[in-house]
This record gives structure tokens, sequence and C-alpha cells, in this order.
């Protein structure tokens, strides 16, 4: 049969052609964007320092009208010091006089400077009493020099380098762009392979295998499906065709052997006694006829619910880099809150809705159908964003983001649910598998390419960008199967009563997986990932895009880390020390800025948290279902982990404000470090607490 | 050319088609963000010079509402760069106290300016119209208060002609680059999927022959070789088992 990576193999392939293809025309693109920064970019530069050099001038022609003899004037180095303080791009500063000897110079003086001042034409220039400047290109700087002349006396020329690589500079940054589009065309490359050709590929195949392998157990039954106009519908019609030929001619067989035992008698009816014995034989053998209506559950349907949630999911993923910047910017003051609380407030409110929301939305999905749920949340998203991307100030905006986070949960819930209506337990992981996959690529690609957006076109166009996701998510939800799935025998999901919350949360057990492990979790990830980053990112003077690679690090250790760690920890069943060591790591990253505020530092920081989190993400929820086994036969499975969910989400939404509190009393850098100190005392008390012999997994009843 | 490989190229054409997209995206407005700082930096060089003379005023004691060599400073500056447009200083309530057009004396400047200005967290603030750019700068005294705004209105258009040139060489830039992808990426996706190919048409070929009597086909390295020869011995098996069943018929006695 084949291969289970048959088709991963392929896309792998076709994915490497297609970066290559598209890592190519990046090059080119960069070359030619090069030259033209280099044209224009080196002439504008050389007005600039013809500015400059007038105000320098002009400081110098004041000094000499007091009578100050010109090769003696003092404080020149320190006022080239100054520019250059203040223009990055210029390296090199000198007054020479009339025979081009150097009298005052800073910064590296490009290499055949002295001959080049007193090269005949520059000389030259001390006698132009114009504003005139000239510009040459000398070792690895572009020389622009500008005549001193106290009216009509030729004092010296002045001259100013600007570094050659000023430009490359610039395009260094750009390059770094480049390589965060390189790696969303990556999974974008991913995502459209399984979208446009993968889906329907994958359950033309395994269509395929399912055919083969009910054929060689003996059943030639029909089927009456309508098969794609592609090769692999063709090759399903024609076994399709073989079957039926098959089913004609033992329907045939059928009909006369029958018609013949009933007019026959005596030795006749003996002589057809071995015939009869045969299609005994068959039926003991093969089962002809047309197969039972197979239920709508099948992979291809399964498949499409990526889509539509990649769309939906990178709609709000693409805010994450700049949200609390674009809040900064809409700040008005609430009399008794500090402004540091009121930029984490859209965030904690959009956590604390999804929180409270999902337990009452998914019962609410089961009964309107999961299309139409998520139909409804796309479409309240969708006005959402487009009133965020309109607000006129924290008020509205408050309101914006509560419909976002509405239709976010919507969405959510209901795509959950669609995702467990088409699984049973054989699938179910697979499916999971295909949910979490759309949400971490979107998470991948969502944080930078916003960042990239907000900086280039601002932020409120990057939330129309958004507000365009989401309706583009309407579409693809719409294209999903109308006819809903239920699964026989399931009970409809409920949200946990108060009851059992209560009792959940005084439960020892219980509390120590989610007061000490999960929630602290999601504390940090919100508090670092979605408040404090990005807003010290742009404290220290960067950009929303720095703070968008920021979190796409801690994407992307994520999808690295995640399949690894969940498969070692379910083959170790040494879960607990997954959970400790990721809270531990997780822990130690905001340390790392006692020994610097460096950028390298913070990168540091997002890289420590996202190993972290990926070593003890998925442990955790498995650690729910291992140690509280007692808990889930008294108050069922749905309550435990609804409750488990519930105080995890609600981490989501303490997260900002703890950091907003923080920030409050020890600024940026004292929040990174006392929110880490945080989950690091909880990884170590859930570390002491999971050694004890009580620990021990409840024997299953 | 069959359906999966087109959908192969289509994906091909819409991944190259993003990221050319955006790497033209990104280099055209870091190109524009760039040209416009330079200029933006080269007008602040003169707002820098009006500013230290108004605070060098300031601190012999002169008040700044009666600067009186102001406006031939603001003029003889304006001068100095033929990308200026006009100079104005405004005090925070956005009346115009100096300026070098006599005209706006007194007037209100826009209220976006005076925003601008507040919500800056340096002296230095900025704004893009269409037409017009300004470069501002918040005059403080020797307490460090601001006392009042200096604003250096010039003209867009050295921006906008630069920005429009590499505009439109990086698009050109990219629409080649696209264009060399869309010819080029089928070619190697082709080559990569001849394999998948290959295999699918065994498979198809093998498919259309199922019914026949034949001998196994010779095996051709295939992922579905297996599965091909599993599909024609289940077939042939019932096949055998319906030709026994007919064989046992057609020996039974014809019934008259």
């Amino acid at each position: 049969m084949l291969e289970k990576n048959y088709l991963w193999r392929i896309y792998w392939r076709l994915a490497g052609v297609i970066m290559v293809c598209v890592v190519v025309a990046l090059a080119v693109v960069s070359y030619f964007s090069h030259r033209v920064f280099e044209r224009e970019l080196v002439p504008e530069t050389e007005q600039k320092a013809a500015t400059v050099g007038a105000s320098v001038r002009a400081l110098v022609l004041k000094a000499t009208s007091y009578g100050i003899e010109f090769s003696s004037l003092y404080g020149v180095e320190q006022t080239f010091a100054e520019v250059f303080e203040e223009n990055p791009e210029f390296a090199y500063m000198a007054i020479t006089n009339t025979d081009g000897n150097v009298l005052f110079a800073r910064g590296s003086e490009p290499i055949g400077a002295r001959t080049h001042f007193r090269n005949p034409v520059v000389l030259q220039i001390a006698h132009e009493t114009t504003d005139m400047s000239k510009a040459a290109r000398v070792g690895e700087q572009y020389i622009v020099s500008m005549p001193i002349n106290d009216d009509g006396k030729p004092l010296g020329v002045l001259h100013v380098g600007i570094d050659s690589k000023f430009v490359e500079h610039v395009l260094l940054e750009v390059l770094l762009d480049v390589v965060v589009v390189l790696v969303v065309s990556l999974f974008f490359t991913l995502e459209l392979l399984n979208f446009m050709a993968g889906a329907r590929l994958a359950s033309g195949l395994g269509e395929f295998a399912r055919q083969v392998e009910r054929m060689k157990s003996g059943d030639f039954t029909a089927t009456a499906r309508i098969r794609a106009n592609d090769e692999i519908g063709r090759l399903l019609r024609r076994i399709d065709s073989a079957i039926d030929h098959l089913n004609v001619r033992y329907e045939f067989l059928v009909g006369e052997l029958q018609d013949k035992l009933r007019t026959a008698a005596g030795a006749q009816r003996e002589a057809l006694r071995p015939a009869s014995q045969a299609l005994e034989q068959i039926g003991k053998r093969f089962r002809f006829g047309s197969a039972p209506q197979e239920a709508e559950g099948d992979e291809m349907n399964l498949n499409r619910i990526r889509a539509p949630l990649f769309a939906f999911i990178l709609a709000e993923e693409l805010t994450r880099s700049f949200l609390p910047t674009y809040v900064n910017q809409l700040l008005v003051s609430i009399p008794g809150i500090s402004p540091q609380v009121v930029i984490g407030l859209p965030i904690m409110l959009f956590m604390l809705i999804v929180a409270l929301g999902q337990p009452y939305l998914g019962s609410w999905s089961e009964r309107v159908g999961r299309r139409k749920a998520m139909l409804v949340g796309a479409m309240i998203a969708t006005v959402g964003f487009a009133g965020t991307a309109l607000a006129y100030n924290l008020y509205d905006l408050l309101l914006w983001r509560s419909l976002c986070a509405l239709g976010y949960a919507m969405v959510f819930v209901a795509a959950q649910g669609y995702v467990l209506d088409r699984t049973g337990q054989q699938n179910r992981a697979q499916g999971f598998a295909l949910f979490i996959g759309a949400i971490m690529v979107a998470t991948v690609c969502g944080p930078s390419i916003g960042g990239i957006l907000a900086d280039n076109i601002g932020f409120r166009m990057s939330f129309g960008v958004s507000a365009v996701m989401a309706l583009l998510s309407i579409l693809a939800i719409a294209r999903l199967p109308t006819v809903e799935v239920r699964p026989t025998g399931t009970k409809p999901s409920r949200a946990p009563r108060m009851r059992e919350v209560m009792a959940l949360v005084l439960n020892k057990r219980f509390m120590t997986l989610t007061g000490l492990a999960a929630m602290p979790a999601k504390i940090i990830l919100t508090g670092v990932c979605f408040y404090l980053v990005p807003l010290y990112i742009v404290s220290i003077g960067n950009t929303s895009t720095m703070a968008g690679r920021m979190l796409m690090v801690y994407a992307v250790m994520m999808v690295l880390i995640v399949p690894l760690s969940a498969s070692l920890s379910d083959a170790t069943m040494r879960r607990d020390r997954y959970v400790s060591v990721g809270l531990i790591i997780s822990g130690m990253s905001g340390l790392l800025l006692l020994l610097s505020d460096s950028f390298l530092v913070l990168f540091g920081v997002v890289f420590l948290l996202g190993l972290g989190q990926a070593l003890s993400i998925a442990a955790q929820s498995a650690l729910v279902a291992e140690h509280c086994q007692e808990e889930i036969r008294i108050y069922g499975h749905d309550a435990v982990y609804g409750v488990y969910r519930l105080l995890e989400r609600l981490g989501n939404a303490l997260g900002p404000l703890i950091a907003s509190l923080l920030v409050i009393f020890w600024g940026y850098q004292g929040a990174f470090i006392a929110l880490s100190a945080l989950v690091l005392f909880c990884g170590v008390a859930f570390t002491i607490a999971t050694r004890g012999a009580d620990w021990e997994p409840a024997p299953a009843h | 050319m069959g359906t999966i490989r087109v959908r192969f190229i289509t994906v091909a054409l819409v991944v190259s088609f993003f990221a050319v997209g955006m790497a033209a995206f990104l280099n055209y407005f870091k190109y524009k963000s760039t040209i416009s700082g330079i200029v933006k930096s080269r007008v602040l060089v003169i707002g820098r010079n009006i500013e230290n003379s108004v605070q060098a005023s300031l601190s012999v004691g002169m008040q700044f509402m009666e600067i009186g060599t102001m406006n031939a400073l603001l003029a003889r500056e304006k001068a100095s760069d033929r990308l200026i447009r006009g100079i104005d200083v405004f005090d925070h309530t956005g009346q115009v106290l100096y300026s070098t057009d006599k005209g706006r004396v007194g007037e209100k400047v826009l209220v976006s300016w005076t925003d601008a200005a507040a919500r800056s967290k340096s002296t230095e603030w900025g704004l893009e119209g269409d037409d017009e750019y300004v470069a501002g700068i918040s005059l403080k005294n020797n307490f460090d208060l601001t006392v009042g705004y200096l604003a250096l209105r010039y003209s867009s258009e050295e921006v906008q002609r630069a920005a429009k040139v590499a505009g439109r060489e990086i698009l050109l830039a990219s629409v080649v680059s696209f264009v060399g992808i869309a010819l080029i990426a089928p070619l190697a996706l082709i080559v990569v999927i001849r394999r998948f190919e290959r295999d699918l048409r065994t498979l198809e070929t093998a498919a259309s022959h199922l019914e026949d009597r034949t001998e196994q086909p010779v095996p051709t390295g295939s992922a579905f070789d297996a599965a091909i020869g599993n599909l024609r011995s289940s077939l042939r098996d019932a096949n055998t088992a319906l030709d026994d069943l007919r064989a046992k018929l057609d020996s039974a006695a014809p019934t008259k």
C-alpha cells in the first residue's frame, strides 16, 4: 500500500522548487532595487550633506568674523562629532586650507582623501563665492566639498564624507523583511499546496487505498459517488466501472440461475446444484450490490476547514505586533487608571470575552450548526476589524475589539466542533493536528507580515487588511458543506456549572496543574508576547516590524518543537517533567534582561520563552487526563476540561493586566524580569508539588 | 496538461506573486521612507539653525513673542534651500506668531499640526500632506519648557518624484522577475512531479486494463505497484469465481 508520507515527500519537493524560484526572484528584485536606491539616494544625501555643510560653514565664518584665525578655530571637531551623531550616514568631515592641507578632521578618512584634497579642481572650489558644492567618489565614500569663502577671500574647503555603505545598511533592513517574507512564503506554499491540491489529492488517494482494501477483502459493492474530473478521479471512475461490470455480470448470473431453478424440476434441478453451490461460495467470499451510504464525515470535508480557519486566524494574528502601539496612539486618559493598564485593556477584554464565551458558544454552535456559527462569527469579526481600523478613540476601539473577540471565539469553537463532528477515535488526533496546524501557520505568518504592513501603510490600513482577510475567510467558510454531521450517540456539549467550577478550583490536584502550570504559562505568553514585546520594542526606538519578527521567532519555535515534545512526552510518559522544564525555561527567559537590555538579549528572551512553552504546552493538557481521573469520573470529562480551559484562558486575560501593573512599578525591563520570576517560581513549585507519592496517576475507574 | 499539474503550477504562481509583490512593496516603501527621511532631516538642519538662534535670543532675556529679528531670520533660512515653501512659528494654541508669509501671521495652523507636535516623544515632529510636507521642531527655553513650535513647510514634489521613479523601476523589476518565475517554475515543477505523474499514469493505464485477462503487468517501480497488483488479483479472483459459476450453469441441461 502507499507509504504514509508519500504525498508529504512530494509537497516538500514542490515547496523546495517553489522556494528556489522565489529566492531567485527576490534576488533579482533586490538587485534592481539596490541599483535604484544607490542611484537615487546618493544625490539626495549629497544635497543633505551640502545643507549640513552650509550650516557648519556659517558657524566657521561667524567665528572668523570675530577675528579668530581660520587655522586656530576651537571646537570644530566637536561640531563634526555632533553632526555625525545626528546624521549616521556621514562618516568623515574635514576642513582643508587653500593648499589642500587638513586643518580639522573627524571620522574615518577614506583612502586617497589627501590626494583628492590637493587635486587642483578641488582646490579651485575654495575660490568659489557661490553656494556651490561638488561631489566625488573617494575610496569607500562620496566626498561633498564646498568653499569656505569670506566675502571673496578664500579660506579653505569643507569636506563631508558620506559612507557608500549607507545604502547597503538601508537595504539590510529590507533584507531582514525579505527573509521574513521568504519564511512566510514557505509556510504559505505548504498551506496552499494543501488547500489547492493536497486536500483533494489526499482524499482521492485515500479513497483509492480504501477501495483497494475493500476489493482485497472481497467487497465489490458499488458506490454511487461523484468523482472529480482529475487524474485520481478518472482512476477511481475506472475502478468504479470495473466493479459495475462485475456487479452486472453477477446480477445476470444470479438471475439466470434463479430463472432456471424456478422452471427446473427433478433431474434438471439436480444438474443445477453445482451452480447453486458455486453461487453460495461466491456469496461467502465476495460481496456484490450497492454499498451502504457513507456518512459525510470523510477526509475531504475535514480538510476543507483548514483554509477558512487559516484565513480567519491570520486576520487576528496580523494585529499582534502593533495592536498595543495603535492603542497607545488612541489613548484617552481614564481617571484612576494608569495609561499602561489602559493600553493593555483591549487585549485583556479580548481574552476575557474569548475565555468566558467559549464554553457557551460550543453548545450554541452545535444548535445552529458549525458552518452557520462560523459564518456569523467571521461576519462579526469583519465588522470588528473594520471598526478598529476606523476607531475614533479608545472607547469605541474597546467596542470593536469586543466584536473581534466574540467573532474569534465563535469561529474557534465552531471550527473545533466541525473537526470533532467529522472525526472518530481513530482519526481525532489527525483532525486536531490539522486544526492546530492551521492556527500555528497563521501565528508564524501573521505578526511578522502585520508588523511590516503597519510600518509601511499604517495601523489603520493594516486593520483594514485584517478585515479583508476575515472577509475572505467568510467566502471560504461559505464553501464548507451545508449538511451538518452529528456523530451518533454523542451527548450535546455544555458549559461547566458553577458547582463544578467551585469544586475543581478547590481541588488540590487539579489546581496544581492549572494554577501552577497552565495559568502561569498563559500569563507569561500574553503578558510578554502580546503586551510587553510590541511596546518595549517600539519604546527603544524600533519598529512594529521588529516586534513582528520577534513574535515570529516564538511561533517558529512552537511549530518546530511542539510536535517533537508532544511525541517525546507521550513516549516517556514523564509529562510532568516536560511541564516542569518548560515552565522553568519560560521563567528564566525574562531574567536574561538582568544581563543586558540589548536587542540580542531580547531575541534570547523570546527564543527561550518559545522553547519553554513548546516543551510544556502539549504535555499540560494530557496531564489533566492522566492525573485527574478521579475528578473526571465524578464531574465528567467535559466539565473538567471545560474548567481547565476556562482557567487557562483567564490566564490569557490576566497576562496583560499583570504585565501593565509591573510596568507601572518597574518599567518594561522590570516587568519582563518580574513576570518571568513569577513563572519560574510556579515552575519550581510545580516541580516540588509533583514529586510526592500522592502525585502518582490515579487508578482508572 | 494534467489537472494536478495545473494546480501545482497555480500554487507556485500564487506564492511567487505574493513573495515578489511583498518584496516590491517592502523595497518601495523602504525607499519612500528613506528618501522622505533624508529630505526631512535636510529641512530640519535649517530648522535647527533657527532653533539655535531662538534659544540664543531667549537666553539673553528676550521674550519669545518679541524677537524682532525673527522674521528676517526665517526669510534668510527659507532662501537657503529651494525646497522650503515657508516657515511658520506658532504657539501652543496653534496661532502663527512669525511666518515667512506675512498673511499667515495671526492665523491658526491646522489642528493636525498641534496634535502631531503634542504627540511627538522628541522635539521633532512631522506631517505628510498630499502637496506639502511639514517638518517641525518644538522650541524650548532654558528651563526645557516648550515656548512654541517651528514648522517648515516643504514641497512633497521631490519625494513624490523620486518615489515615482523608484516605484516604476521596482515594479518593472518585479514584473520581470514574476514573468521569469512564471516561465521557469512550471518547467522546474514538471521535472519534480514527473515521477509522481508517471506513477499516476501507470496507475491509470493499469486501471484501464483492470478487466483484461492478461498476465500481471511488469512492476514499474511505481509507488502504486503493490496496489495495482492487489486490484488486479482481486478482480481476477472475482471474475474466476463468476466464470466458474457460468461454466456450471452452462453445463447444466438447458430448460425447455
